[in-house]
């Protein structure tokens, strides 16, 4: 083609439209997280629980070789939807995940806003539901580690240590648990996280925020607690409500007299006005007055 | 220029007072100073709220006492004063490395511990009024039936000196922290959340290690028959001693800040 | 003329890399443009120049004062860093009256000052909005602002024109030389030589950390001048087009690309050739598809100095 044929008002390449544009934003955000040496120090401490569970399910089919090491604690070796309730509701993993977000995600919508990157997203071809997902996925993947994968992993490991399908056939239902509840906090891990992200650009307040206010939600419940006497003060702690929908997906007695659906209600309000907020604050274009 | 003078080569409390109401002015303008302000004063609802419950039960579950010490000021000395310390703490000199602001201050003519002292000051300052609006209007609902008591100020007082000196004191620990480390807040918050709630109840000597060991050990105590959480377990430093023990700390840390902002480098992410 | 500025043997590394080797000079009254790539050590040198950094070797000596830890050098310095960061809750008159403060000027000295400093880079009708909701322009004007307020002797400008429209050029350049004229020691960094050629005919050329050239404009322009250009034509008829080249005295030689149909063309006198190019076309009957100049360049220079 010659120079005076060719011009800017038509292509004639190829458009491709690929299946996953939020993956890129997703694969270099694990990256970046990866270089990070105190979130690499965080998590590799936060998978530790997993390994001593684990460790646990092998003692407990293997009983009478360690009873000398565990004399008066069977009742805490018995694997059963509680054993799994217990880990993932702990209030260890719960504060390390926290912390993972501390570190890895504070900075993920406010550093965009900072340095003004939200204009090179969206003049790509990715919409703004690519980019949420983009940068949840980024804290899917890490949470579900914590999550997901210890829970498989011991139902796995359950059943290959017993020899046998019994655990399964007894609770059927407890692998659908594992799934629900892990995809449950990581959700809600993730929209928490974007949204205190896209509140500020500096990811310094971003990452005291997302520590204070979880924080904070404990030490108000516990406070109202003091005074009203009433378990539904509880609702006011994030911590709590997690729990409160672990117990009731492992069918297990929760720590408060609450309807499970009242903490449910909580945590999806808390991703709604995650929706809400980053649908206002992040645009491709600025209008400052 | 006529009548144009030039700054003297050494350290000058001027210098600090011109840092420090430049950020003063800076800190009450910030957005999330309004955050912070809104967060100091969450004790307050949360003290209007037991008030209402008071009026309005009539057998109320805690004493006026009790929510003071067992609540409020357990909420305000192991939470809110470690998060606002450590905030504005690590901003001293963490905000000019994140906004690539340094080198306004650096090529003016006063001391590089004078930027650390006067913005130290200004954000502390700032800190102070808020806790102290926070404290005095929780106090003053509480007791709201018998303001025109005398006898209760004094505690007041008592109850405000401990939590500004908690406020000095940390403020210059993670001012230290934010000097010398680029991941100050999560150090920070180790700290403040991890070492200081766990050490100060440890037996004997090794509670000494800890910032809020002698900010305990100037409370008023409790009065007899009753429980404070913020006693519980605490092995208490004479309040002289440990006064002097929060000024040859902070004085430590701000001299440790200003040494190693003086002589350290500072490289700008790009 | 006695040098105001002194730097020996300055040296940088950041970890492993290399950010500034062995620079020594001695800079006086007047302009001197700092010229290189993006990356050649320009920044490092102007943040050694300022003490923000420390030298790993060498010294810096401003009036015979090392800069490092010596505050009271900064009243006679204004710096105007490459950075486009302010403190963005304030208005730009906050901002400049505020830095102000730090010279110990009186109130009424310093709102004379800021009033001044504004007026200059045509911000006064501004001074009153933030700074967030400044353009790119205006907040470059301010950084140049704060720098020339104190009425410094020593001024240092890490790229001053970046972000200005031509018009916003044209004045800051025409403002550096009234402050030449008035005695002050310039120091500006640029990648860009026509504005570094608009400004003064005192070069020192940078390149990867080190000074390959420094003088007059004029020798580093013969330098480029002899540097022959290389010029790459897709056409329809390389080789006609390449044997009506070879009769011209300008044309230093003539090769046949790496694509199909591409002439590549040396030459000492770029304006001749594009001079007689379209002639040739036409009279030929010569398509051309594509016409580039793979070496024009600061880098293609910067290499060719490097290799000469």
């Amino acid at each position: 083609m010659t120079i005076r044929e060719k011009g800017y008002t038509h292509w004639d390449g190829q458009l491709r439209q690929t299946r996953f544009p939020w993956w890129p934003i997703t694969r270099t955000g694990i990256k970046l997280a990866f270089k990070i040496k105190g979130f690499r120090l965080f998590f590799v401490f936060s998978l530790i629980p997993s390994f001593v569970y684990l460790v646990g399910i092998y003692i407990s089919e293997r009983m009478e070789n360690f009873r000398f090491m565990i004399k008066g604690s069977e009742k805490i070796l018995q694997i059963n939807p509680g054993y799994f309730k217990s880990y993932l509701t702990s209030d260890f993993l719960l504060f390390m995940m926290v912390m993972l977000l501390v570190f890895g995600g504070a900075r993920l919508i406010s550093d965009d806003l900072k340095n003004n990157a939200l204009q090179l997203y969206f003049s790509r071809p990715i919409q703004k539901k690519d980019y949420f997902l983009g940068k949840a996925s980024i804290l899917f993947f890490f949470l579900l580690i914590l999550t997901l994968v210890p829970g498989l992993v011991f139902f796995l490991m359950k059943l290959i240590f017993a020899a046998s399908f019994a655990f399964f056939a007894a609770f059927p239902w407890l692998l659908l648990s594992i799934v629900i509840y892990s995809l449950l906090v990581t959700i809600f891990f993730a929209s928490y996280t974007l949204l205190l992200s896209s509140l500020s650009k500096n990811k310094r307040y971003v990452a005291v925020l997302i520590f204070a206010v979880y924080l904070f939600s404990d030490i108000i419940a516990a406070i109202l607690n003091e005074i009203f006497r009433t378990p539904y003060v509880a609702l006011f702690s994030l911590k709590v409500n997690l729990q409160q929908m672990g117990a009731f997906l492992f069918q297990q007695k929760a720590h408060y007299a609450v309807p499970w659906f009242y903490s449910f209600l909580v945590l999806a309000a808390v991703c709604a006005l995650t929706v809400w907020v980053l649908g206002k604050k992040i645009k491709g274009v600025e209008v400052i007055k | 220029m006529a009548g144009l003078k030039r700054t003297q080569g050494s350290f000058s409390i001027r210098s600090v007072g011109e840092v420090f109401s430049f950020f003063l002015f800076l800190g009450r303008r910030a957005k999330k100073t309004k955050v912070f302000f809104f967060l100091s004063l969450l004790p307050v609802i949360l003290v209007l709220v037991i008030k209402a419950n008071q009026i309005l039960s009539s057998n109320p579950s805690v004493s006026v006492t009790s929510v003071f010490s067992n609540i409020l000021m357990v909420f305000d000395l192991q939470f809110l004063v470690l998060i606002l310390a450590l905030f504005y703490g690590t901003s001293v000199c963490s905000e000019e490395l994140e906004g690539k602001t340094l080198s306004y201050l650096a090529t003016r003519p006063i001391p590089k511990s004078a930027i650390i002292l006067g913005k130290y000051a200004a954000y502390t300052l700032l800190i102070v009024i808020m806790m102290a609006i926070s404290l005095i209007l929780s106090f003053m609902i509480l007791n709201s039936s018998r303001l025109l008591m005398v006898s209760l100020y004094p505690e007041l007082l008592r109850y405000l000196g401990v939590l500004v000196l908690g406020l000095i004191c940390y403020t210059a620990f993670f001012t230290l922290l934010g000097t010398i480390l680029k991941k100050a807040i999560l150090l920070g918050l180790v700290f403040g959340f991890g070492w200081e709630s766990v050490i100060q109840y440890f037996p004997g000597s090794t509670q000494r290690f800890s910032i809020v060991h002698y900010l305990k050990s100037l409370l008023p105590s409790y009065p007899s028959g009753g429980f404070s959480f913020l006693l519980f377990r605490l092995e208490p430093t004479r309040p002289g001693l440990a006064l002097l023990a929060l000024a040859l700390l902070t004085a430590a840390f701000l001299a440790l800040a200003c040494l190693a902002f003086t002589y350290k480098e500072y490289i700008f992410e790009d | 003329m006695t040098a105001v500025i002194e730097t020996k043997a300055l040296s940088k590394w950041y970890g492993n890399v290399l950010g500034l080797s062995d620079v020594s000079l001695q800079i006086e009254a007047g302009i001197t443009g700092l010229l290189g790539p993006n990356g050649a050590g320009k920044s490092t040198f102007m943040k050694l120049l300022t003490g923000q950094i420390k030298p790993n070797i060498g010294e810096v000596r401003i009036s015979g004062q090392r800069i490092w830890n010596n505050f009271g050098l900064f009243a006679r310095i204004g710096f105007c860093q490459e950075q486009d960061s302010f403190y963005e809750e304030v208005t730009g008159w906050e901002f400049l009256s505020g830095l102000l403060k730090f010279f110990h000027f009186s109130p009424a000295e310093i709102k004379t000052r800021a009033e001044r400093a504004l007026d200059i880079v045509e911000l006064l009708k501004d001074k009153d909005r933030l700074i967030r909701a400044y353009s790119r322009g205006m907040r470059q004007r301010l950084k140049f602002a704060q720098a020339i307020a104190h009425d410094p002797e020593i001024m240092i400008l890490d790229e001053p024109l970046n972000g200005l429209d031509p018009l916003g050029k044209r004045k800051l350049i025409h403002l550096v030389k009234d402050y030449k004229s008035q005695g002050k020691v310039i120091i500006v960094s640029s990648h860009v030589l026509p504005e570094i050629e608009a400004m003064t005919s005192n070069i020192v050329l940078i390149h990867q950390g080190k000074i390959l050239a420094r003088g007059d404009i004029h020798y580093i322009r013969d330098l480029i001048e002899s540097h022959p250009h290389i010029i790459s034509i897709k056409c329809s008829k390389p080789r006609e087009l390449a044997s009506k080249f070879i009769a011209q005295d300008f044309i230093l030689k003539v090769t046949f690309g790496p694509e199909p149909e591409t002439l590549v063309v040396e030459t000492h006198n770029r304006d001749k050739l594009f001079g007689l190019l379209p002639a040739l076309l036409i009279d030929n009957a010569i398509e051309v598809e594509e016409i580039t100049s793979p070496d024009d360049n600061l880098q293609a220079v910067f290499d060719y100095l490097v290799g000469k």
